[in-house]
């Protein structure tokens, strides 16, 4: 068999990818988890970005595979293995990355062209970041109650996402996320698919290219991140109501406590009699 | 004075070093295997994260999201959680809603902003503390287990296990790298506030140029992985149904484990009692 095969990727070189992403990405984002951020007024600085890692992994290889790999190791490290894990949101953060990497992967069709490179690289970002900005306004704008009637915070949650959706884009974008790839896929172009069996991607190749249908997906997949927040709003009527309908009973409320203390009574002594059951 | 904040940056900055983060991952992993809560069954736990982790997020009730608070606030001291992880949470608590409320009130809000905040605050702390619960006090086998039984993809339980066990070396790996590039590298003079800022632009450029080898190294070692889990037939295990059947079946309900689901119902109960009263 010869150790170097088609661009296509096999599905054991589909998993090496992953593999490779989820442990760089995820190894970055435990730093960036790990460093404090330091403020100066409304400007942050932070080494929040790490995301030329996927992007150039994406570039060079399959980008479905990166991207995934880089979500995954987003959420695996840096969330579950620090109890960070924060629920709805992480979904969104996860479709987030995945559509952001991806997008850049497919934007290049020759690693060697170091403009189109710039420009997925950035795009990629771009596009990362504003999914993300538009679901944090969405999300503070449910979760507080009386959005409207609070002096001074509607403006400032737009203010406030707003800037520091531009400040991320010139700030890490440029410096985290542009120059390192446009340093490291041409250094790492050509000598780092033959470790993984594989050859470089050319012009030709089948992965490249921006399809219909890729973008499709990609739509398909922020319209999926939206539709989370929505159903979470609806929910979220649902089940005031709901907790309203239990408000009106005081008695309702009275007798799930006396239900849940016996039930706890009668796992007590059901234990008891295992334990005696299995001494004797 | 300023011999006394340079030691105190000098001893901050040692606590600080990739061991000790090393330290602090492995044991937020490994390092509490005998605490109350990483006995329970995994599933029973992820249940109860379920309803911690969601609920809070659409209840607007102040009494029960302090009651939901504490009984999270018990569990997470009963996990004996790294202190790391702590702060961590401590700090995105703050930059989550803390600075929100220093841009409410430099956009003109006042007093009238706190309660809406606190709701904020109570809820985000709680749903937080509920994920460090579960996801730190666990052993990671066991929490990758509990995610399978319930139908999570292989992939994600998969990276799990396998996230656990490489970091450290993926760390030590880094740290080598890095130490190499110091080495050989030659810093420019950092007294001035000029030099102290292309300093700090140096370190940063190290850090993205050791990525280079690094990532040839990890693509070797991936590629090593892989191989090895093919030999062992892991794509067709992934997918078997009798496979999984015998890697699940070390899990057991036991009465502990219905003892703390009922107990936190007792708890959630007495909460919503009290909102009605009040």
């Amino acid at each position: 068999m010869s150790t170097v095969q088609k661009t296509a990727a096999t599905q054991s070189q589909k998993l090496m990818i992953f593999v490779l992403t989820m442990s760089l990405y995820g190894l970055a984002t435990l730093f960036t988890e790990l460093i404090p951020k330091f403020q100066v007024g409304l400007v942050e600085f932070s080494v929040e970005y790490f995301l030329f890692i996927p992007l150039t992994l994406s570039m060079l290889f399959d980008p479905l595979s990166a991207a995934l790999g880089a979500a995954t190791g987003e959420l695996v490290f840096s969330e579950i293995m620090l109890g960070q894990f924060g629920g709805l949101g992480e979904l969104e953060k996860f479709l987030t990355v995945t559509i952001g990497v991806y997008i850049a992967g497919r934007l290049v069709r020759d690693p060697k062209n170091r403009a189109m490179v710039g420009v997925a690289a950035i795009t990629g970002t771009a596009a990362q970041l504003l999914m993300g900005t538009i679901v944090d306004i969405a999300k503070v704008q449910f979760a507080v109650e009386d959005f409207e009637a609070v002096a001074g915070l509607p403006e400032s949650v737009f203010a406030t996402e707003g800037f520091a959706f531009l400040n991320d884009l010139l700030f890490s974008g440029i410096f985290f996320c542009l120059l390192p790839t446009l340093y490291l896929v041409p250094k790492l172009y050509g000598k780092i698919e033959p470790l993984l069996g594989m050859a470089p991607r050319v012009a030709a190749s089948t992965t490249s290219g921006l399809s219909p249908k890729a973008i499709l997906t990609c739509v398909i997949g922020f319209v999926c991140a939206i539709v989370a927040e929505l159903a979470a709003t609806a929910g979220m009527s649902l089940i005031d109501w709901e907790a309203e309908w239990a408000e009106s009973g005081t008695a309702l409320a009275a007798g799930m406590v006396v239900a849940t203390a016996l039930a706890v009574i009668i796992l007590l002594v059901m234990k008891k009699n295992g334990e005696r059951n299995a001494v004797c | 004075m300023e011999h006394m904040m340079s030691k105190l940056s000098e001893s901050i900055l040692d606590k600080f070093s990739m061991d000790f983060l090393r330290s602090q991952v492995l044991k937020n992993a490994y390092g509490n295997d005998d605490t109350v809560i990483a006995a329970l069954d995994p599933r029973i736990l992820i249940v109860w994260y379920l309803f911690f982790g969601v609920v809070p997020w659409f209840v607007n009730d102040l009494s029960f999201l302090l009651g939901c608070f504490l009984l999270v606030m018990v569990t997470t001291l009963l996990a004996h959680v790294a202190g790391l992880v702590l702060f961590l949470f401590a700090l995105g608590v703050f930059s989550q809603t803390g600075y929100l409320f220093l841009a409410t009130l430099l956009f003109g809000g006042d007093a009238s902003a706190i309660p809406p905040l606190l709701v904020l605050t109570l809820k985000v702390a709680t749903i937080s503390l509920a994920s460090v619960t579960v996801f730190s006090g666990l052993d990671p086998d066991r929490l990758s287990n509990g995610l399978m039984w319930y139908g999570c993809p292989e992939r994600l339980s998969f990276s799990i296990c396998y996230a656990y066990r490489m970091l450290p070396m993926l760390m030590e790996e880094f740290q080598n790298v890095l130490l190499s590039y110091r080495l050989r590298g030659n810093p420019p003079a950092h007294d001035t506030l000029w030099g102290k800022v292309r300093y700090l632009i140096y370190q940063v450029k190290i850090i993205m140029e050791s990525f280079y080898p690094l990532m040839l190294n990890t693509a070797k070692r991936s590629r090593t992985t892989v191989e090895a889990l093919e030999l062992r037939g892991y794509r067709y295990a992934a997918v078997n149904k009798t496979v999984k059947k015998i890697k699940l079946s070390a899990l057991k309900v036991s009465y502990n484990d219905l003892l703390f689901l009922a107990l936190s119902a007792l708890w959630v109960a007495l909460c919503i009692f009290c909102s009605t009263l009040f």
